[in-house]
């Protein structure tokens, strides 16, 4: 009996590890947050780069639910996949050392290809490079822009928005647009919606202002620029001259009220569905500027893929990652890179967007990320909670400068210095 | 196919030498004790159980062990723990009580700076604001022991209804029995999504409300968004599964009792209620009490629901979830075992009292048979 025991633990053993020395190309793994449809266009490019070439093959492993949970978790314990996508919050994990650096793999390739760092919009870029070093490769930078409905602007007799638009221009027709339409003493249209979207950041850009400095040593938001941008960011939220309180929100949902045609205009990223709501004429132009400064800065949600420094196979890892983000660019709008910012390849990679693609390619000119650096996490959470949370919720008398002045000192104790 | 295979294969190699390891260290263990002269029926008990213990010792003993040490530490995940002694428990036990100079000052400005605002109370013209540093964490404490307190003797009440209901001799009581006892055996997370469901704007609760909300020109409740309502979801939500579990035990503790007691209550002349008062009520106590812990720690330990049903900021999450979001959003493995260990004190502190209130209201047959 103990025997036969021993002699099918042997076979088991030498079974298993003969199907691993079989086990060839490279297995290179990636997680990301793909839900059921978005893993099925993406298995059809990986099954496009699988076919090409014999030195590794991709497999997806797609975790729809709590990523980041696992991810940490896994990153943490040394396991998991190769590659991981990243959202522009999460590459702050960069300077806890889990991902590979990617220069040295990066440094042959040639231009305008996905592996050619100088082929992506800079302020994008930046968001991965930690040090001097750059830790993962952008696959999305999606720009804010304004929709609007064409209805309601025709209705009010308003004059529709254009990307030469400014503050004032905008404010104007918000309040125009904000309006008691069946007569029975409430509101029920409005121009514009901020329930803490769209970012302050894109009005504090334009204004000149900076949250964080370029050399992450100070947080300069008791600039008179930061204020400035950061008091009309707040005018137009929960204001009853141009939009709805938190409650309607909370009651009638924040997009959903855009696309009921409750909402004149909403802010929102250049791949979102609202100008392709099925009753509603929607059109899309860039974001207003500062009047003063004429900028029309605007924030981009980036996302990029990283290796996971516990990789076994740097290098295929590495040729698969080029090879998955160049094929990502073809499909995700907005592409990250220059050579690509044409109104022709987003098009080509979304033809649903081809009424608006050359508004947003020229919104694409001038988006920004965040400021990203290590210890992000806590400088958002405090920037929330005691400056960001309390004037927006009209938690404090204090004015903007003041409660600036009194939050700043705070905010650089997170930046180290 | 090669691709995934080979993808799944490291673990199965692990999971093979995991279960080669334990077989071998159950082998070593007889041996062991075989040779130390133990009897062979004893010494193959305590080898078969080793795996189990090993389990325990990791993934249990060593687990607690960690979080204890962890909670004086601050600690990423990613960077080795630094030792910064109980500054994670004094922030957050920082709580201050502010008095309010009118009922017109904001707490914002009444409370130092960095502290939010936990509860305020406003009496006459004023009143007094309670802050914390970590608000949060209080807000969650708040809503954790409410819900507890409301939560636990609702379904003691709603249990033991249907446990005597169960008891009755009724047609097709076996039916009845498995419907009862059904919602406790569905996965958590499923009827935790259904309930989400339900309760949504345009879910089936709102859209059968809605008809006589619109005779009176008011919008359906925003269920999940609505501060004043979402305790209240929750209470509901609580009593799916509670009353299946917490009844068979109360039935089987219903049958226990001897018919010879309520004969004596009847000749003595007692009607329903004094039967159930003098009769049922200390028979079943035991297990009255043992529902009353288990239902008490469950209740301060909710995370299902606290996961898939999101809470306005301001009225706090339950404790269970907060802990987890410490942890595993926000990277603070430090804070997030403190805050563990003051839970675990927190119920201990209320299992201790229940504990100590027993002897005054639980009924033991037995143990007043030994005095006698």
């Amino acid at each position: 009996m103990k025997r036969l025991m021993m002699v099918v633990g042997l076979v088991l053993v030498l079974g298993v590890l003969s199907v691993a020395a079989q086990s060839d190309p490279v297995t290179i793994t990636i997680s990301t947050w793909a839900g059921v449809d978005e893993s099925a266009e993406l298995q059809v490019l990986i099954d496009e780069i699988n076919a090409s070439q014999s030195d590794y093959q991709i497999v997806h492993q797609p975790i729809p639910s709590d990523y980041y949970t696992q991810v940490k978790t896994q990153l943490a314990g040394g396991t998991g996949a190769d590659l991981f996508w990243m959202d522009q919050n999460n590459m702050a994990l960069a300077s806890e050392g889990v991902f590979l650096p990617l220069d040295e793999c990066l440094a042959g390739s040639a231009p305008e290809t996905a592996g050619d760092l100088s082929d992506y919009y800079p302020g994008i870029l930046a968001v991965n490079q930690f040090d001097g070093a750059t830790y993962g490769l952008p696959w999305i930078a999606q720009p804010v822009v304004l929709y609007y409905n064409r209805g309601l602007f025709d209705a009010a007799g308003v004059d529709q928005p254009t990307n030469d638009w400014t503050w004032d221009d905008f404010t104007a027709a918000a309040e125009a647009l904000t309006l008691d339409t069946n007569g029975d003493g409430e509101v029920d249209q409005w121009g514009f919606t901020n329930n803490g979207w769209p970012p302050p950041f894109i009005f504090v850009w334009q204004s000149g202002g900076e949250p964080i400095s370029a050399d992450f040593t100070t947080s300069p938001i008791d600039s008179p620029e930061f204020v400035s941008g950061f008091e009309f960011y707040l005018s137009t939220a929960y204001n009853p001259a141009m939009s709805p309180s938190r409650d309607v929100i909370a009651e009638q949902g924040f997009g959903e009220m855009f696309k009921a045609g409750k909402i004149a205009m909403f802010m929102g990223g250049a791949a979102d569905d609202l100008d392709r709501v099925e009753g509603l004429d929607v059109g899309v132009v860039r974001v207003p500027a500062n009047p003063d400064t004429g900028s029309h800065t605007t924030f981009a949600w980036n996302a990029s893929t990283v290796i996971s420094a516990n990789t076994p196979n740097p290098e295929l890892a590495c040729a698969a990652l080029v090879a998955l983000t160049e094929q990502i660019h073809g499909w995700k709008i907005v592409s990250p890179r220059i050579s690509q910012g044409t109104v022709e390849h987003l098009i080509e990679a979304e033809p649903r967007k081809e009424a608006s693609a050359e508004n947003i390619i020229l919104a694409a000119q001038d988006m920004r990320a965040l400021p990203i650096f290590g210890n992000y996490a806590e400088w958002d959470s405090l920037f929330w909670s005691d400056f960001w949370g309390p004037l927006i919720n009209d938690e404090t008398d204090l004015t903007v400068a003041e409660l600036a002045a009194e939050v700043r000192p705070e905010l650089e104790e997170t930046l180290g210095n | 196919m090669d691709a995934i295979l080979a993808t799944y294969l490291p673990t199965l190699v692990r999971y093979v030498a995991v279960m080669i390891g334990l077989g071998v260290l159950i082998y070593v263990v007889y041996k062991v004790q075989i040779r130390f002269g133990v009897k062979r029926e004893a010494a193959t008990g305590r080898a078969l159980v080793m795996p189990w213990v090993v389990g325990f010792l990791i993934f249990n003993v060593f687990a607690i062990g960690a979080s204890l040490y962890l909670s004086f530490t601050d600690y990423n995940l990613f960077r080795a723990p630094e030792w910064v002694g109980t500054a994670n428990y004094s922030e957050l036990l920082d709580i201050q009580i502010v008095p309010l100079e009118s009922r017109e000052q904001r707490s914002s400005d009444a409370l130092p700076r960095r502290y939010g605002e936990v509860q305020r109370v406003e009496i006459g013209d004023g009143g007094f604001v309670i802050g914390a540093r970590d608000e949060n964490f209080w807000r969650s404490m708040r809503t954790t022991l409410v819900y507890a307190v409301i939560t636990v003797p609702l379904g003691l009440i709603g249990a033991l209804g249907v446990a005597l209901l169960l008891n009755q001799e009724v047609k097709a009581l076996g039916i009845w029995r498995v419907v009862y006892y059904m919602p406790a055996i569905l996965p958590a997370v499923a009827t935790a999504l259904l309930w989400r469901w339900m309760f949504s704007r345009s879910g089936i609760i709102n859209s059968a409300l809605a008809p006589a909300l619109s005779i009176f020109g008011q919008p359906p409740p925003n269920w999940l968004t609505d501060p004043a309502l979402i305790l209240p979801v929750f209470i509901i939500v609580s009593f799916w599964g509670v009353f299946g579990a917490n009844s068979v035990i109360f039935l089987a503790a219903l049958k226990g009792i001897p018919k010879e007691l309520y004969e004596v209550a009847d000749i003595d002349g007692a009607g329903e209620w004094k039967k159930f008062r003098h009769v049922t009520l200390p028979m079943i106590s035991p297990a009255l009490f043992y529902n009353l812990i288990v239902g008490t720690i469950a209740a301060l330990q909710v995370f299902e629901v606290a996961a898939f049903i999101t809470v306005p900021e301001s009225v706090g999450t339950f404790l269970n979830w907060r802990i987890f979001q410490e942890a595993f959003n926000f990277r603070n493995m430090g804070a997030a075992s403190a805050m563990s260990w003051i839970m675990l004190m927190l119920i201990v502190a209320l299992t201790a009292m229940v504990f100590r209130s027993s002897s005054a209201w639980v009924f033991y047959q037995g143990a007043r048979d030994e005095r006698k």
